[in-house]
């Protein structure tokens, strides 16, 4: 009999990260909600830069990620991975550090994202002295995490730490493979793939951010609290394990689903089409085994509003692993690819199966933290109602908002006409779903604030417990796999030898299909007519960049009869090879921009800028006086032009050294234009939106050059 | 090397079968795994979220060697 022995588990950062996770909650869902507003009313940015549409998208989905959904893992996982290893947390210290920095990397979001410091790549937008800080952090939440598995009283670990390690290997694979880029400058940064390549690295990415950054980890604290919140064990412990393995081998293949009908190669198209349907399979193995768990207990679900969000958690994890996979069928995705029903799709993921599990995890958790009883019950169960109607309210009017507006782009008269040639009406006709949708937002932030009321009249009536006892006997030190022992049951007693089954898990489809992609020149064929941008496009690009434009056009004309028709030729892999980042957006409220080069005059994409309603009728996109105000900063231009070249771009030798003056040269060109069609400014080549002009009258001309000549 | 390999696997359709070949391994080996395992341990294990302190415990308990 092993000695018995007495330890305290640390409640204090479990504690922590929970204000964390509820203080983000607010700002990160406020920051959705005015995004949401500004899709009806695109004058709320109030004329400033730093709350226009583009710059605060990017700053709602990091903060609703990494903030929100990001300190509710690390509650949880600090929460639980004591208690099922029978110990204390590794490190004081180290959790701190952890908890500081992850607050700290938030806050240099939050500042630079509005300022427009953005790397443009879905998900990832932080600058690289941000990414490398991250990267930090997460190390000494992996040395926290391991050292806590290895000073364990437990000698097996539970499922929720295989989830809880498959996270943290996965995520650190990820966050350097989507991250390698050159810098320019402490705010800037060209990434070292291009084109193509970066789009199949970004999705591999985007796609297991949401794979392993909202799926395993609530995985594995859905294994873990909703148990204890049932007070049964879970339904079957060996669907768990199939649930594992089948789910972190399977979701790795998926990303290619993102870029469909696109550029990509067909053979990749297709290994993400086939994986995506396959991983129905092991998801919903996953929500019956949660929904399973309460089998015989579904009169207290009734009762219990803990139990009741996390229901609905699971409901809406099941509801959104069947769509994705419905998604990433091709014809579907044909219809679905653009439209507000991908934004749908995601908030059912987001306010269903993360919002509702971490609210569950916080009105079981503060109670028990605070030694008390939750403040109201019946505060709680009308944040369930509200909360619940809320994401019906935001979701429905968003899936038929997205069919609506793909018909409508896809119709053409009897003639053989596009119907509605002209994109506007396709989106006037749906505001009335965004504004059903800005009221579901509005109820789901309403019951969040009636739960964070809640919970601190819980917090004020309770008393804290930072050090709460326990007692478990010693570890007995196990020196390999005993006589009659299954295999299995030795890895999940050797930590890192789960790591790195993991991590071969996940490698694997990473390798298989990035590879080829990198290494065979022959998938992108060239395209002799494309030719690097000239500074001033390079200038314009970044400024591009800069407004998150592409939160709102894409660049990516699909093969389809309506989309050339509409747009004209269809993009061709070839045309992207000097584009970093790449471009092609996965949402159109405006049309796509591929083909927007030589389309208008110089003066109309001025007065657009001005004001786009007097261009466009009906138009929800916001002005943009600053570019007509703000004169270009050069002063990185000639180390962009050195990075760029270093990168492989073809600039002739000692180009940045005449960066300078061909940029200026061909401004004065734009600007000649300008004055000729009326407008009027003395500094006119020395504004931002000649730059950006340029840009935008390049965009598709390569492969037709007789267009270029505006 | 690798590259010729690659090139010369013309539509590389080689890797959607290999990755097929590898799930189907990954799920067999999973699952039969899952299948083998005794239920006392099974048991145990699934019942580790509900104790968050443990008094008393056998040797048995903690090597989980016993079917």
């Amino acid at each position: 009999m092993a000695q018995v022995e007495t330890f305290y588990y640390d409640n204090a950062i479990v504690r922590k990260f929970a204000y964390a996770t509820m203080l983000w909650a607010v700002v990160g869902m406020l920051v959705g909600l005015i995004a949401a507003f500004q899709l009806i009313w695109p004058e709320l940015n109030l004329g400033i830069p730093y709350t226009s549409f583009g710059r605060i998208r990017p700053l709602h989905t990091n903060a609703a990620i990494f903030a929100f959904v990001g300190n509710g893992i690390y509650m949880g996982v600090y929460y639980s991975l004591q208690r099922l290893l029978k110990t204390r947390m590794f490190s004081n210290a180290l959790s701190n550090i952890h908890f500081w920095g992850w607050q700290s990397i938030i806050v240099m979001a939050a500042v630079t994202l509005p300022l427009g410091i953005t790397s443009a790549k879905e998900y990832a937008e932080l600058e690289w002295p941000i990414d490398i800080a991250i990267a930090l952090v997460w190390v000494v939440f992996g040395i926290n995490m391991f050292g806590t598995i290895l000073k364990r009283r437990e000698n097996h670990m539970y499922v929720a730490i295989w989830f809880y390690i498959a996270t943290w290997i996965t995520v650190t694979v990820l966050h350097i493979g989507n991250n390698i880029e050159i810098p320019v400058s402490a705010t800037k940064s060209y990434n070292i793939f291009a084109g193509v390549q970066d789009a199949l690295v970004q999705w591999w990415y985007g796609h297991n951010a949401v794979a392993f950054f909202l799926t395993t980890p609530y995985l594995g604290l859905m294994y873990y609290f909703l148990p204890k919140a049932a007070n049964r064990p879970v339904y079957s412990y060996r669907l768990s394990i199939i649930h594992f393995w089948a789910l972190i081998f399977i979701y790795i293949w998926a990303g290619p689903h993102h870029l469909l009908y696109t550029s990509l190669p067909d053979w990749a198209q297709s290994l993400g089409t086939v994986f995506s349907v396959m991983l129905i399979a092991p998801s919903w193995g996953g929500m019956l085994n949660g929904l399973l768990t309460l089998r015989g207990a579904w009169d207290r679900v009734r009762q219990d509003p803990v139990l009741k969000f996390m229901v609905v958690a699971i409901t809406a994890y099941g509801m959104a692993t069947f769509e994705g996979p419905m998604l990433s069928i091709k014809s579907v995705n044909a219809i679905s690819h653009f439209t507000d029903w991908t934004i749908g799709h995601v908030h059912i993921g987001t306010l269903g199966w993360n919002g509702f599990l971490t609210f569950g995890i916080l009105y079981w958790l503060i109670p028990r933290l605070f030694n008390t009883q939750l403040y109201s019950g019946k505060l709680a169960n009308a944040h369930f109602w509200i909360g619940t109607l809320g994401i019906a309210f935001y979701a429905i009017p968003l899936y038929w908002a997205g069919w609506a507006q793909s018909l409508m782009w896809k119709e053409f008269t009897p003639d053989g006409f596009l119907k509605y040639g002209n994109f506007l009406e396709t989106v006037t006709q749906i505001m009335p779903m965004y504004y059903i949708r800005a009221l579901g937002g509005t109820l789901y932030f309403a019951g969040t604030l009636v739960m964070v009321y809640n919970l601190i009249a819980t917090i004020r009536q309770g008393s804290f417990i930072g050090d709460e006892v326990a007692e478990a006997p010693a570890r007995v030190a196990t020196d390999g796999a005993h006589k009659g022992e299954h295999w299995h049951r030795w890895i999940e007693r050797r930590p890192m030898q789960m790591l790195v089954g993991a991590a071969i898990a996940i490698l694997i489809g990473g390798i298989i299909e990035i590879s080829p992609m990198v290494m065979i020149e022959s998938n992108i064929p060239k395209i002799a007519s494309v030719k690097p941008y000239t500074p001033l496009e390079l200038h314009g690009r970044d400024l591009y960049i800069r407004e998150g434009c592409l939160g709102c056009h894409s660049q990516m004309v699909r093969p389809f009869r309506s989309e050339t028709e509409r747009y004209g030729e269809y993009s061709k892999s070839g045309e992207y090879i000097y584009d970093r980042p790449f471009l092609w957006g996965s949402k159109r409220t405006g049309p796509d921009l591929h083909r927007e080069g030589g389309k208008y005059p110089d003066s109309w994409h001025y007065n657009h800028m001005v004001d786009p309603q007097s261009m466009s009728p009906g138009s929800i996109m916001p002005a943009y006086p600053w570019l007509l105000r703000d004169e270009m900063d050069l002063g990185t231009l000639p180390k962009k032009i050195k990075v760029l070249t270093m990168l492989g771009t073809p600039y002739p030798e000692g180009f940045e050294d005449q960066a300078v003056a061909d940029l200026k040269k061909q401004a004065s060109e734009v600007a000649k234009r300008l004055r000729a069609d009326g407008v009027e400014d003395d500094k006119l080549e020395k504004r931002d939106i000649v730059a950006l002009i340029a840009y935008l009258q390049r965009l598709g001309t390569d492969i037709k050059p007789k267009a270029a000549t505006n | 090397m690798y590259k010729y390999i690659l090139e010369s696997a013309g539509s590389i359709n080689w890797m959607a079968i290999s990755a097929l070949i590898t799930f189907v391994t990954v799920f067999l080996v999973s699952a039969i795994m899952a299948f083998r395992s005794p239920l006392g341990y099974l048991n145990k294990m699934s019942n580790l979220p509900l104790e968050d302190s443990i008094l008393q415990t056998s040797e048995i308990d903690i090597r989980h060697e016993e079917k």
